[in-house]
């Protein structure tokens, strides 16, 4: 027996760890869970990390449907995904630790955890179209339990709407499936594309609206307009380390499959200079500036920081919509950096929430004398966020920038980088004023001070520092991604 | 002969529970539990006869009886009747565990067995039917045998509903006769069923816009049964039924024989090659994309707990009636995966639904709010049937979606390009319908009362055939390739 069924396992085990987790009956014991968390944990992570220092490989499970296979490959862009969404997982995990102590029915929401966590690893280890199909819809069916997980009437509501919106993206996405299947050379991610030319003969113009189709569909998980509906109901019901997962992880898996069909199902040449491309541009710059607006507006702190995620994803989806190396580097390693600062964000909120109870902007003044540590941290992520260097936000903002001038694509080449800073401005009004008002409150303040526990703040910290670290030192990084970006162009 | 004998042996599976079914009037069980220890041993043993003779199958065809020259009533196996009956054949034990103990405080209940177990012969007759002619026979029968049960509860509302079938059913038949008698003229005084057609399409000249015009008559007539829009309305009402009869019959049986008899004039009779292209197809093609979409559009806005699964078979009907309206041999390899897969699911729904009816004697869906933490499993179970339904991957609902969108891709035909999604509109519809049902039974909207009602799980007999089936869901949705296999097998009539 090879290595290769490593990847088998570091999917298979944490979704069987969740199964036994949600169904082993009356463990009231909050220590037990938190220690088989760990362990699981420190196995899955002790998996993913051998897989993601080993060389590249492959694993076939069995024959799905005819000439399907369920199909695992470990690929560059696997690597560095995979990487960070452990880091997100584990760190998100660790702070439930102390977050979940006020919620009832831990086990289910630890149970539901782990299962996402194996489920996103099958995403993105994923081989070929349908294997990732399977991750994507199974990944909507279990984050849905935790979206739902209050179970309040709001909570039920955004958990069906989160649902709907995602199967609605599903569909559309498999129905450029099916047409694949028939006219690609392969179902396997392959860098370049697999359309068959022969076959493909006087059928291109529909074969771009099928790309469009798809394109729309992925997206839905990654909140672009039209499809960004969910998002801000969906993310803010959830238990904040949740919240913090779905705004910093989840959405990514609508990002990794529109990088996957772009660049390796369609290929980039395919799509380079046609229809679909200014319009996914158009559809991109939109959200950017409409959810910036949107988060600008909205006095509900969870509320406002999805909406940030709407931007902020539409960031990575331009920078991919360039079909150019540069936008591509800067579009991951946006994915990077948004991954820590959301999830980071929404962590530090979360505590602030738990804390004091309010929910809204204006009462949190004068929570920097209460928890100066936390606030720290979300000033750091959110000089990040903005992208004032030398944070990481700046480094992928500017790669952004410089590939939309080089892409040369008429009027989108110098529109793209007047909304990025527009929208950067839009990012310090909404972020900065809890800050400001936190540290210095106008009024009178009644907060004594009272931080967050050790096992919550340590993961705050640690996010930020990478989150920060990440700008500082992106040598490594950026010549990574820029070797992946070669690949796929 | 040994030969000889497998295929009297078809006749026996037919007689066997139509006479069995006629005992019960006779006999007269001291017990309620002889009565089921009979029906059951009546049922399972016709099973596992179907069974054996599936797979020791006939080559030829059994003529049992001459009318006339070319009117026979004659009986044979080939890949169509070994799916069918395959299906129903297990399907109809389970079906009958769960009567049992759905109809445990009925009135009338022999009757109501008499006319279930004598339903499963005509049912099979259906299958088996080697010619157009035997096919319409036991089509009408079927008909007939299955109105007293779904007037059975004897309510002014079943009354009604049970006329309605009537005349619908009745009213469908006549034009498929019409079919029948064209068959007769112009396929060489035949009716039996040839994989591509008993016509001769290159001698037909003139008529062949007329055949076209009786081909798509016959469609609609048959179509009733398979609840083809606007012919459906009367499905839904039949709802009023009993739990298993709705669950098998207007799920499973009648139906599937409507569609049935679609797939075989389609396939045996016209020929698919007569058809293909024609503007028959564009006809029938188009109506089946109406009904798909007309179908889910219903079951979302149908409050009533049966009903809404009624309207959702009407819809999913029409995935199987659109591989039937492609006219490819994948098409009918699609068409006959959903016969299949769709069964399944579609009566595990139905169970379910029909557990929470006989625990707690609720029908409407709104009034469902928090029961799945009473009942767990049959809500898990359900669940898992809902996510079938809308084609979750690793569930059989997907595999015959994707059969069925392979073989309208490969089609090359546009229409069937927007029947593609159609299909997909319809798994998000279903997706909302059966979805919103399972997350009121488990995620209850507002603080639910639950009071001192000892709201439980049913007992195994209802238990039972629902693990059965979940089985089979997702048995048949990671391992599907053995299956699909046969069933493109048949339809190119390899089998």
């Amino acid at each position: 027996m090879s290595k290769n069924i490593l990847i088998l396992f570091s999917i298979v085990f944490p979704i069987i760890s969740g199964f036994v987790l949600l169904c082993y009956p009356k463990v009231k014991d909050r220590k037990k869970i938190q220690i088989y968390m760990l362990g699981v944990f420190g196995i899955t992570g002790g998996f993913v990390s051998n897989i993601i220092t080993g060389r590249a490989m492959t694993y076939t499970l069995y024959e799905f449907m005819e000439s399907i296979p369920i199909y695992f490959k470990i690929d560059n862009m696997g690597r560095l995904f995979a990487s960070l969404v452990t880091i997100a997982f584990i760190l998100s995990g660790l702070y439930s630790f102390g977050y979940m102590e006020h919620e009832r029915n831990e086990k289910r929401y630890f149970g539901f955890y782990l299962i996402v966590y194996g489920v996103f690893l099958g995403l993105i280890f994923s081989g070929n179209i349908v294997t990732l199909y399977i991750f994507y819809e199974l990944l909507t069916l279990t984050s849905f339990f935790l979206v739902i997980y209050a179970q309040t009437r709001e909570a039920v509501m955004a958990a069906m709407k989160y649902m709907f919106y995602s199967l609605c993206g599903a569909y559309m996405a498999l129905f450029g499936i099916y047409f694949l299947y028939q006219y690609g050379t392969t179902l396997e991610f392959t860098p370049g594309g697999v359309l068959d030319p022969s076959l493909l003969q006087g059928k291109e113009e529909f074969f771009l609206f099928i790309a469009f189709f798809m394109l729309i569909g992925f997206s839905v998980k990654a909140g672009m307009f039209p499809m960004h509906g969910w998002l801000s109901s969906a993310h803010p019901v959830a238990p904040a380390p949740a919240s913090g997962i779905l705004s910093g992880i989840i959405v990514k898996a609508g990002v990794f499959a529109i990088i996957r069909i772009v660049f390796e199902i369609f290929g980039a040449d395919f799509l380079k200079g046609s229809w679909v491309q200014q319009v996914w541009m158009t559809l991109s710059l939109i959200t950017i500036f409409m959810g910036s607006m949107l988060a600008y507006k909205e006095s509900i702190v969870k509320k406002r920081f999805a909406y940030s995620t709407v931007s902020q994803i539409s960031y990575i989806l331009f920078g991919l919509s360039l079909l150019e190396p540069k936008g591509f580097v800067g579009a991951l390693f946006h994915t990077c950096v948004h991954i820590f600062v959301k999830t980071g964000l929404f962590l530090a909120i979360g505590g602030m929430i738990f804390k004091t109870g309010n929910i809204k902007v204006e009462h949190l003044d004068g929570i920097g004398k209460k928890m100066p540590f936390t606030l720290w941290c979300y000033t750091l992520l959110s000089l990040s966020l903005i992208g004032i260097p030398p944070a990481g936000g700046f480094l992928s903002k500017w790669f952004l920038a410089i590939g939309s001038l080089e892409s040369g694509i008429s009027v989108f080449s110098w529109i793209g980088p007047i909304i990025l800073v527009v929208s950067a401005l839009l990012t310090a009004g909404y972020v900065l004023p809890i800050t400001m008002n936190g540290f210095f409150p106008k009024a009178d303040w009644t907060y004594k001070r009272d931080e967050l526990r050790k096992v919550m703040v340590i993961p705050i910290l640690i996010l930020t520092v990478l989150a920060i670290g990440i700008g500082m030192f992106p040598n490594r990084l950026v010549t990574y991604i820029g070797n992946i970006a070669e690949q796929l162009l | 002969m040994a030969v000889k004998m497998k295929e009297i042996f078809l006749l026996i599976i037919i007689l066997l529970p139509f006479f069995g079914g006629a005992c019960i009037c006779v006999i007269k069980p001291k017990r309620q539990a002889y009565l089921e220890i009979f029906v059951e041993t009546i049922v399972l043993l016709t099973s596992f006869l179907v069974f054996y003779s599936i797979t020791h199958r006939p080559e030829s065809s059994l003529v049992v009886f001459e009318f006339a020259a070319n009117l026979t009533i004659a009986f044979h196996m080939d890949g169509l009747s070994a799916t069918f009956a395959g299906l129903i054949a297990v399907l109809w034990p389970l079906a009958t565990l769960y009567a049992f103990e759905y109809m445990r405080n009925a009135e009338r209940k022999r009757s109501f067995f008499l006319f279930y177990t004598v339903t499963y012969a005509v049912t099979l007759g259906i299958a088996f039917a080697a010619n157009l002619v035997t096919l319409y026979f036991f089509y009408e029968m079927l008909t007939l045998v299955t109105l007293p049960l779904v007037f059975y509860t004897m309510t002014r509302e079943a009354v009604l509903a049970s006329r309605k079938y009537l005349y619908y059913s009745l009213g469908g038949a006549a034009f498929a006769f019409i079919g029948l008698i064209f068959i007769l003229s112009y396929g060489h005084g035949t009716t039996e069923f040839v994989l591509g057609g008993v016509l001769q399409p290159e001698n037909l000249g003139g008529v062949r816009n007329t055949l076209l015009f009786v081909y798509v008559l016959s469609f609609f007539g048959f179509g009733v049964k398979a609840a083809l829009f606007p012919f459906s309305s009367w499905l839904p009402r039949a709802g009023v039924a009993p739990t298993p009869v709705t669950a098998l019959l207007h799920a499973v049986a009648v139906v599937k024989s409507g569609a049935f008899a679609i797939l075989r004039i389609t396939y045996y009779n016209f020929g698919a090659d007569f058809l293909r292209g024609t503007w028959a197809q564009d006809i029938v093609m188009t109506a089946v994309i109406i009904t798909i979409l007309y179908g889910c559009s219903m079951a979302l806005k149908e409050r009533h707990l049966k009903r809404r699964l009624a309207y959702s078979t009407i819809s999913n009907l029409s995935y199987l009636l659109f591989g039937a309206a492609l006219m490819t041999p994948l098409g009918l390899a699609g068409a006959l995966s959903h016969m299949v897969f769709h069964g399944i699911m579609k009566i595990c729904a139905f169970f379910c639904a029909g557990a929470v009816i006989k625990q707690t004697e609720k029908e409407f869906i709104y009034e469902l709010d928090g029961l799945g933490r009473k009942m767990p499993k049959v809500f898990g179970i359900l669940g898992i049937a809902s996510f079938s339904l809308m084609g979750v991957p690793g569930l059989c609902g997907f595999i015959s979606k994707w059969n069925l969108a392979k073989a309208a891709v490969l089609s090359d035909n546009p229409i069937a390009y927007i029947g593609i999604g159609a299909l997909l509109l319809s798994g998000l519809l279903t997706g909302i319908y059966m979805m919103a049902i399972v997350i009121r039974g488990l995620f209850p909207l507002a603080e639910v009362n639950y009071g001192k009602q000892q709201v439980q799980d049913p007992n195994w007999y209802m238990i039972l055939p629902l693990i059965v089936l979940t089985v089979f869901i997702v048995y048949f949705g990671l391992f599907s390739k053995p299956i699909v296999l046969l069933f493109e097998n048949i339809a190119k009539g390899r089998w």
